[in-house]
Order: structure tokens, then sequence, then C-alpha cells
């Protein structure tokens, strides 16, 4: 076990948060203070996460930098943090997508400031919270805890209709979160523990199988979200200022996936075999259904919402069909599930990467013209041609095109579904045209053409801070479309390891 | 080892010129131009190279593969290098091509503010093709082969303000995709079989995968012909077949010497490329054959017709160009790979000189592209006029021109197998293709100089218009002579493509020798075809006759008809997009908004609330409500006691 002298994943929790409350002291207009205390910590954690990464021991799938303390003995819960594969690739994609929001939210200009970024450094810290916790229900504090600073970030510096949205957001999720809550408290009940992993060696029976997955499938899959209870996000979405939707799409839709992975998958196997031929439909439906409602947007913001839906479908497309390797009779070749599961890992990370790219773009046109109309708005690339280049780009990656990010996680699904069942992988693969088509369309709608109004003419050019958090994006989305070994190493022993344990369940 | 870094260089030169032209600071169209041109130069040179070393020892492979993308267990996913006959010749004629467009866009593309975006695109373009060239397995195929697409996307929505620009490349895009579908599902089934992509595993496995089968829900089927059928899909969007064709000319919405690139010699050959390139699948997936080959025979025939009646200069050269395109895919589906490669070859070098004679037109005509509106410029354009001419006498395929020898060879494939039926179309389309690549000839460079162009001083344009005309004018005509005995019957496909034997007993029982099949040429139906097509186009074009009345009238329907390719634009224009369009719409504003938010979520939340506000009626605030509650409820209990 990787050991270290003191408690860095403690540090990566509640360095942001400490942040986040002195930046709640600090007066609004003091705007340089406000700047260094949230670059500096946000740096700061964006380097304690990057020293995470280079002493990880990738070849291992065990707990590492555990951190565990009595915390409530008297009901046998702890203070639980450690890192395994998993953990690590969310953990970077959070420190590096709040860096770039911090960087972001400069950009714009809003009443308390201070206080908005402050909210964002405290999401930071509670979302890496969830990542690492490995005590039920620390996971589960740090899971509803997360809700609160969005709820913030959405009702107070949203658009008009925020409170429907921050509502319905809010109950959705917490109505998901209620019942996973009650499937943890039945575990600990069974194994005597609160520790995760021990959950994985309990003994279930399919009936109590299949009411824990529908429990989680209902937490996770408002989350991530699924089809059909992905309303929300769409309100979510438009109402919310920019540096929120960012964060909303690019990390706490995939806590979800995380939650899944974690919980769904080594728990209640036998359920997810025979939930089987109908939650791999409902992925499907999503990849399909929803790229079809997105063609039909008017609001930028809106369709990127819909395109994440359908992007989100293939991580639980990934998920679900590892549950296959249960099924000796298919005589299913495990490397290509694996495939399939590292393939979702990937493409939750690719479109953490691609969607902060798209809102921080929308965010930009919308910072110029207060209008988010894909039908009224055209021709903003010859007035800003730089930002339309990159804004070109990632709705490009957006579609899946090889040598970005976008390609990778979509063809490592591909594969497991097509070694599950054919039909799968006729269905998901028509999003390579659909993808395509609703990402080209609100390029061409947008950013082609002859100039709309005189908004768009007046539009000002890219400022040098926008530009660095799209173009740091931008050698991202590349990199790991070229080199995606870079994360699928550090997930691989993990993923290893989860198709192991599943496979010792029966 | 040499071979290797040779197509390294081959490969990266381009690239490294495009992301000079991102960074480096001047953009000056001086400076811009050097830098593409030299690092397209430096390809050309070492293909050059390569090809002539493997035309004398062409049986040569090198095979490398480095670059790991990613790996799981044992799968792993790499990059590599595949040096041999096959990739060395497409090699040479793209960056052949390439460099004779790139030198050409220094003058057409003269004065355009996004001069320097231009060359980007094409240098990348250069690049993307020659990855799927050099690709050693098939994940490096469909990444190269989407980067093409993309770099076609571009450079069609060039003029992004033009808004049948911006429309055709979309269209252009995502046909193709629909293509990309079929080949990334056959590149995903061949690695769940065989656990790799590497051409050379999937080639030693093939004996082993003729007799798996693969299941879709209650069917059966043998894998290998629905591999083949798969990936044919995807070579049938980029080679412009019918059904998936309609995207090509619309996509003459570009600037001219990419349509002459791009949508003429190379990258619309990737399909006809990979299947040569897989041709030992082929060979043995069967019913397939013919599906290509009849896809082939009917886009080589009715996308000739459709040339016939069109205006427009560059459009009638795009179905000009699917037409031809028609005829290599009838040489794979006739399982002559090689063949295929060698019209391939011939059709690059004259087809993108005519699309570069065209430009060279349209600017002197001031952008003016329709023919009818044209005429008289064989005085004001001598070196158009003339590489014209030898452009279009190899396209009809005149005897010792460079189409000739790859075009009639295949032609003369179904005679020399006795399948008449195939070699009667196939015919007819030479007589369709000499009808209209000479209606051209004639209306442009013939009669009345409607458009009053006056000739000047200095010849046409500058030099850099006129030395890429001169340079595709050369191996137009000499190129099928040269390489037809030395190269193509003299074994140099023999360790790419598995056709040899096939060719060797048509060499020697058919052809004999490029002299004495070109003698033999004039005494064919072939030649007879291409006379009265001429004959037909000079009475039509050049003198003008009249056609009476009453057979104008019958044939305007059928004209129209044919115009709007048998219903196709239809099909692609307005179909589609309404049937997309409505459905889209439909799913969002009933399922998504009204059922599954408003009547579910809201509803829910609805419910709860009526619920909830009817429920609290009984919390009214007064004390004598409780209190009489509070004595019925007592007395309930007492009477349940009382009972007990």
């Amino acid at each position: 076990m990787n050991q270290i002298s003191f408690p860095l994943i403690s540090f990566l929790i509640w360095l942001p948060i400490l942040g986040g409350v002195i930046l709640l002291f600090v007066r609004e207009d003091y705007t340089q203070l406000i700047k260094l205390i949230s670059y500096s910590f946000s740096i700061l954690v964006l380097l304690l996460s990057l020293y995470l990464l280079v002493i990880f021991d990738t070849s291992s799938s065990d707990l590492q930098f555990q951190e565990k303390h009595t915390w409530i003995s008297s009901l046998n819960i702890y203070y639980h943090l450690a890192v395994d594969g998993f953990s690590v690739v969310f953990i970077l994609l959070t420190t590096v997508i709040s860096l770039l929001i911090v960087l972001f939210s400069f950009t714009e200009e809003r009443s308390q400031n201070n206080k908005f970024i402050s909210l964002f450094l405290i999401l930071e810290g509670l979302i890496l919270g969830v990542f690492s916790a490995f005590d039920s229900i620390l996971f589960y504090i740090f899971f509803e805890a997360m809700l609160i600073p969005l709820f913030l970030i959405i009702g107070i510096w949203g658009g008009s209709n925020r409170v429907y949205a921050t509502i319905k957001f809010f109950i959705y999720t917490l109505v998901g979160s209620v019942l996973m809550l009650v499937s943890l408290i039945y575990l600990s009940i069974e194994s005597k523990s609160f520790f995760i992993h021990d959950f994985y060696s309990l003994k279930l029976d399919l009936e109590t199988q299949i009411y824990l997955f529908l429990a989680f499938l209902f937490a996770f899959g408002i989350k991530i979200p699924m089809w059909p209870v992905h309303t929300w996000l769409p309100d979510a979405h438009v109402q919310a200022p920019s540096s929120g939707s960012v964060i909303l799409a690019a990390v706490l839709l995939k806590v979800g996936g995380y939650g899944m992975i974690r919980f769904l998958l080594p728990i209640t196997p036998e359920a997810g075999i025979f939930l089987n031929t109908v939650i791999v439909p409902l992925s499907l439906i999503a990849i399909v259904y929803i790229s079809f409602v997105a063609l039909a947007q008017t609001d930028m913001k809106k369709l990127i919402a819909y395109s994440s839906v359908a992007h989100m479908g293939f991580v639980t497309l990934g998920i679900f069909l590892t549950f296959n390797i249960l099924v000796p009779a298919n005589n299913t070749n495990t490397e290509m599930i694996l495939i399939g599961l590292q393939g979702s890992i990937m493409q939750m990370i690719s479109h953490g990467l691609i969607s902060a790219g798209l809102f921080m773009c929308i965010g930009i046109i919308y910072s110029r013209t207060h209008s988010r109309s894909i039908e009224t708005q055209s021709g903003v690339g010859q007035v800003m041609p730089i930002f339309s280049a990159l804004m070109m780009f990632f709705l490009l990656s957006n579609s899946g095109l090889p040598g970005t990010s976008g390609f990778v996680g979509e063809f490592m699904v591909l594969i497991s579904s097509i070694e599950v069942n054919g039909l799968y992988a006729v269905l998901a693969s028509t999003s390579l045209v659909l993808a395509a088509a609703y990402s080209l369309w609100l390029g061409k709608r947008v950013l082609f053409g002859e100039v709309s109004t005189d908004t768009i003419k007046g539009m000002s050019n890219l400022r040098y801070d926008e530009f660095w958090c799209l173009f740091i994006l931008m050698l991202l989305v590349i990199l790991f479309g070229i080199q995606p070994n870079l994360i699928l190493d550090i997930s691989h022993a993990s993923s290893n390891n989860m198709i192991s344990i599943i496979l010792n369940r029966i | 080892m040499s071979l290797g870094i040779s197509a390294l260089i081959i490969l990266l030169s381009p690239l490294v010129g495009a992301l000079v032209l991102i960074f480096y600071k001047d953009k000056s169209e001086i400076k811009s131009s050097v830098i593409a041109n030299i690092s397209i130069f430096i390809s050309f040179i070492f293909s050059l190279m390569l090809f002539i070393i493997f035309l004398f020892n062409s049986s040569t492979t090198y095979n490398y593969s480095n670059l790991v993308w990613f790996e799981s267990n044992n799968l792993i996913f790499t990059f590599g290098l595949l040096v041999d006959s096959l990739s060395v010749i497409m090699s040479f004629i793209v960056t052949f091509i390439s460099m004779f467009v790139h030198i050409y866009s220094i003058g057409y593309m003269k004065n355009d503010k996004s001069f320097n975006r231009f060359l980007i695109y094409t240098n990348f373009f250069t690049f993307s093709m020659l990855v799927i060239i050099f690709s050693n397995n098939f994940l490096q195929l469909f990444i190269g082969w989407e980067l093409v697409g993309l770099s076609s996307y571009l450079l069609i929505g060039f003029w992004y303000k033009k808004p049948t620009a911006i429309y055709a490349n979309m269209k252009a895009f995502l046909v193709n995709r629909v293509g990309d579908i079929g080949l990334l599902l056959g590149v995903i089934l061949i690695f769940i079989n065989i656990s790799s992509l590497d051409y050379m595993r999937f080639f030693d496995s093939l004996p082993d995968l003729s007799n798996t089968s693969i299941s879709l829900g209650s069917l059966s089927f043998d894998l290998l012909p629905i591999v083949a059928l798969l990936l044919f899909t995807g070579a049938a969007a980029k080679s412009a077949q019918i059904p998936l064709h309609f995207w090509l000319p619309d996509s003459m919405e570009g600037p001219t010497p990419i349509s002459a690139l791009i949508h003429a010699a190379t990258m619309v050959t990737a399909g006809i490329f990979m299947v040569a390139r897989l041709s030992p699948l082929y060979d043995l997936s069967g019913y397939v054959l013919d599906i290509v080959l009849f896809i082939g025979v009917l886009t080589a025939f009715l996308m000739g017709l459709v040339a016939l009646v069109q205006t427009d200069i560059k459009r009638i050269i795009a179905y000009s160009t699917i037409s031809q395109l028609g005829y290599m895919t009838v040489a794979l589906g006739a399982s002559y790979y090689s063949f295929a490669i060698f019209h391939l070859l011939t059709h690059a070098f004259f087809k993108a000189l005519l699309f570069l004679c065209a430009g060279s037109i349209i600017l002197k005509c001031h952008h003016e592209q329709s023919i009818e509106k044209m005429g008289g410029l064989r005085e004001v354009m001598p070196y158009t006029y003339y590489t014209y001419l030898v452009g279009a006498l190899s396209l009809v395929g005149f005897p010792m021109f460079s189409g000739f020898f790859s075009k009639d060879l295949i032609i003369d494939l179904f005679k020399f197998h006795g399948d008449y039926l195939t070699y009667t179309i196939l015919i007819s389309g030479i007589f369709v293709t000499t009808i209209y690549t000479f209606k051209i000839f004639f209306k442009v460079f013939f009669g009345p100089n409607k458009l009053k162009i006056k000739k000047t001083d200095q010849i046409e344009h500058s030099d850099v218009i006129i030395i890429p005309l001169l340079g595709l004018a050369v191996p137009s005509i000499v190129i099928g002579f040269a390489l037809f005995d030395s190269a193509l019957f003299n074994d140099f496909f023999k360790s790419s493509i598995t056709d040899s034997g096939r060719l060797e007993t048509i060499y020697n029982d058919f052809v004999r020798s490029s002299l004495s099949f070109t003698l033999h040429s004039f005494l064919t139906f072939n030649f007879l075809a291409l006379v009265s097509g001429l004959i037909l186009s000079y009475i039509l074009y050049y003198k003008n006759y009249q056609i009476p009345k009453n057979v104008t009238q019958k044939l305007e329907s059928i004209i129209i008809y044919v115009k709007r390719e048998y219903g196709f634009t239809h099909l692609s224009d307005v179909f589609f997009p309404r049937i997309f369009n409505n459905l889209s719409n439909m799913l969002w504003k009933k399922t998504d908004v009204a059922f599954l938010d408003n009547f579910i979520v809201n509803g829910i939340a609805n419910r709860i609330r009526i619920f909830s506000s009817s429920l609290r009626l009984i919390q009214t605030g007064y004390i004598y409500h409780y209190a009489f509650t509070m004595i019925i409820g007592l007395l309930i209990l007492l009477l349940f006691f009382y009972n007990f």
C-alpha cells in the first residue's frame, strides 16, 4: 500500500474549501486580491492533484493514500479517504476544469464575484470529496453537499427563470439520492460496515439486488442524466451562468457515471444482467432519441445540454454492457467488455473537456450579444475568426472526430456493444451522423454565413484569458485523442480489478 | 529502414508545413506559398524516389508499427506504416497532384483574404490522405478517412459567407458520415474477431474467418461478406457511388483547385484504394463483388447521363468524375483491383488537368461558370485550349492517351469474359462521355465570344497557372503507355494486390502488348462509340444544328428528370431534411417537453402541490376546529374501547 507522510487527499479536499471560505471575507471590489487568492488556491490544488498522479501507482488496483479516522464511532462511520484508478482520473478532471473555470469567471462582469468564485472553490472541494470518499456515508454527504453551491450559483447568478430551474434541479436530484441513502443503510446493516469495498463481498439474493439496483440507478441515472430522467438538465443549463454550465456538464454529470461504476457494477451485477434488456435500451434511446431532440433546438445551450445527454448515453451503455461478462452462454470476450468499460471513462473525461469548451464558447458569445439564439445569429466567424476556429474545433470533437478525444470513448464503447449485440452497435453508431448533424448545424448557423445583426458586427475580439481557457482545453482534447493511453493507463488496473470482482460474485 | 524513414518524411512534411503556416507570424502571400510549396515538394521528391525504387523492385514491402494509441491487457492499437507498391504509387499520385495544385493556387487564390488558411487546409488534407495511404491497420485508415472528410468539409466551405457553400459542405460531411458508420462497424467487427486491426494479421487469419458467421437477432450471416459490404459502404460514400453520390456535385462550391485536388484526383479515390488494399478480403466476399459491380455500372452510366444535361462547367466535370469512379468500381467488382488503381492513376492526372483548365476558364470569364454563356476562347487562351484538348482526349479514351489504356482495359474485360450486357452499358458510357466532354470543348472554345473577353498581351494568366496545366498534360498523354507494360502487367502490384494471376491470363490471352492493344482498339466498338460521340457532339455543339422542335419537347421532360438525378436531388435536399426536421421537432416538443417534462415531472409536482394544498385545509388555525376534531377523535376512541 502506498503511503505518504501527510494527508494528501484531505489537503486536496479542504484546501479549495478553505480558499472559498477566505474569499467570502474579502471585499468584492478588491479584484486583485480576489484573483490572487482564487488563482493560488486553484493552482495549488491542481499541482497537488498532479503530484498525486505522479506518485500514484497505476499498476495497482488497491486503494492508495488511505486516511482512515473514526468519525462517529457508535455508528461505525469513518472519515475514510483513499484513491484508486477511477478516482484519480476524475480528480484530475475536476482540478483542471476548476482552474479553467476560475480563469474564465474573471472574464465576465458580475456583481459579488468573490462569492461567485468562492462557491466554485467550495464546490471543487466537495466534488473531490465525492471522488475520494470510501466510507459510504461520507460519500453520501459529499454527494448531497455538492448540490448546495450549485443551487446557489444558479439561484443567484442565473437567468430570468432561475428559481424554477434550481428548484427542479435540486428536488429532482435529491429524490434520487434519498433512495440511495436507504440502500446504503441497508447495505451497511448487512455488512456491518460503511466501507464501500465491504459491500462488494456481500452475498445478496436477486430480489434484493434488483431493489438496490433500481435505487442506485435512480440516484446516478438522474445525475448523469439518463433518459427519461434528463429533463432537469436543459433547464438548469439554460438558467445557469456560463461557469455554472461548465462545471455542471464537465464534472457534476460525471459523478453519476462514477457512482455507477463504484456501486452498480460490483454490488448488484446479477440484477444488472437481469435488467440488461431494459437498461441498455435506455442508453440507446438517450443516444438516438436525444440526438434528434438536440437537432431541433434553437437555443445554443439547450442544444449542447441535449448533446451531453446523448454523449452520456455512451457512458451508461459502456457500463451496462459490462454486466454481460456474467452470461457464459453469450460467450462474451471479457477483454472487449473491458475496453467498453474503459471507454465509458474515456468518454466521460473527453466529454468533460469538450463540453467545457463548448459552454465557454457559448458564454463568450452570450457575454457579447446577450443572446443564445441559433436562429437569429450568424456570421460570428467574420467578426471573431480565432474564436470561431476554436468553437468549430470543439463542435467537431463533439461529433466524435478521430484525432480528438471525442472519438476514442465512442469507438471503445462500440467495440463492446458489437461484442454483445450487433443491433446495439448499429443503433449507437447512428450517433456518428446525428452528432455531426447537430454540431455542424450549430456551427453553420452561428459561425458561418453573413453577419446577421449589428450586435454581432460590434462583437469585441477574443480576450487573452478567454483564448487561453479554450486553447488549453483544445490541446488536452487533441492530446487525449492521439494518446488516450495517458488516461486509460490510470484506470486500467482498477477496471481490470472491477471485472474480476464482478466475475467473482457468482 | 530507409524506406520507412522516407515514408515518414513524405507523411509528416505536409503536416509540418501546415503547423508552420498556423504559427508563423508573417502571413504574407509569398511567404505562405513558399512554405506550403516547399513542404509538398519535399513529399513529392521522396514519393518519386520511392516510386522509382519500386518500379525496379516492386516485391519489397515494409511494414512497421510503433506508435501505440492505447492498449488494454494484450490488445494493442498502434499506428504504423506500410510501404509497398500500392502505397507508393498512391503517394506518388497524391503528392504529384498536390504539388501542382499548390502552385496553381498561388495564382488562383491570389488576393484572397484567407490565402494562408487555404494553404493550411490543403497541406492538412495532403497529410490526411497520406495517413490513409501509408496506413498498415484499420484504425489509422479510419482516422485518416475522417480527417480527409474534415479537410473536404473545411475546403468546400472555404468561402464561409456563401450560403450555398456552407450548405454543400455540411451535406458532404454528413453523407460521408453515413458511409463511415459502415466503415466503423466493419472495422470493429474485424477487431472483435481477430483481436487486432493490423492488415497483415487480418490477411493471415482470413482462411479461418471464412468459416465464421455472426448473428444479428435470429439471423445468421457469414462474417466476411458482411465485413466487405460494411467497408464498401464507407468506400461508396467517399468515392461518390450511387446511392451516396449526391454530395459530390454540390462540393463544387469550393475553390476550383480543391475540386481538382480533393474532389477529382485524390480524396474521392480513397474508397477505390481501400478496396484494392483489402483485395484478399474482397476475393473471399462472394456476392458482395456482384453488388460492387452493379453499383459501379449503375454509377458509370447514369451519372454520365446527368453530366450530359448540366450547363455549369464544374458540375459537368464533377458528374464525369462520379461516372469515372463508377468505372473504377466496375473494375473492383470484377476483382481486377489493379485495373481500378491503374484507372485511378490516369484519371487523377487528366481529371485534375480538366478541373484546372476549368478554373483557368472561370478566372478568365470573371467567375462565370455556365458554358452556355461562354464561347470563342480558343484564340484568347491557347494554353488552356490545348491542355483541355489533351485532358478531353484522355478522358474519352482516345487511343494512345493515358485514359485509353486504363479505361478500355476495364471495358474490354467484359468482352473477354463474355459479359456482354455490362460491356454494352460501359460502351454506351464512352459514347455519353465523349458527347459531354466535347460539348464543353466546342461551346467554350469555339463559336462567338459571348462574354467579349479580349486577348491580352500577357499569355492567359500568370505562369503559376500555366505550369500546372502543362505539368499535368504530360502525364495525361504518356503515363498510361509508360506504365502499361512496364508496371501494370509487369507484376508491379503483385506484392500488394491479389489479382496478379488473373492479370497474367488476360495479358497473355487478350492484351499481348500495349502496341497491339492500341492498334487493335481502332477496330473495336469502343472506338466506334467514341467516334460517333465525337461526331454527334460536333454536329450539336459546333455546327449548332437545331434539333427538330417535336424532338426537343419530348426530350425536355426526360432532361428535367435526369437533371434531378432521377429523383435523388429531391430525396437529399427536400425529403430527408424534412423528415429529420419533423421527427426531431415532434420528439422534442411532443415527447420531451409535453410528455416527459410537463406531464410526468411537472405533473407529479403539481399533484403533490394539489394534494398538499388540500391537506393544508385541515390546518385551519382555529382553536375550535381543533377542539372539535379532538372531541370527535376522543369519541371514536371511546367507542372503540367500549366494543372491546
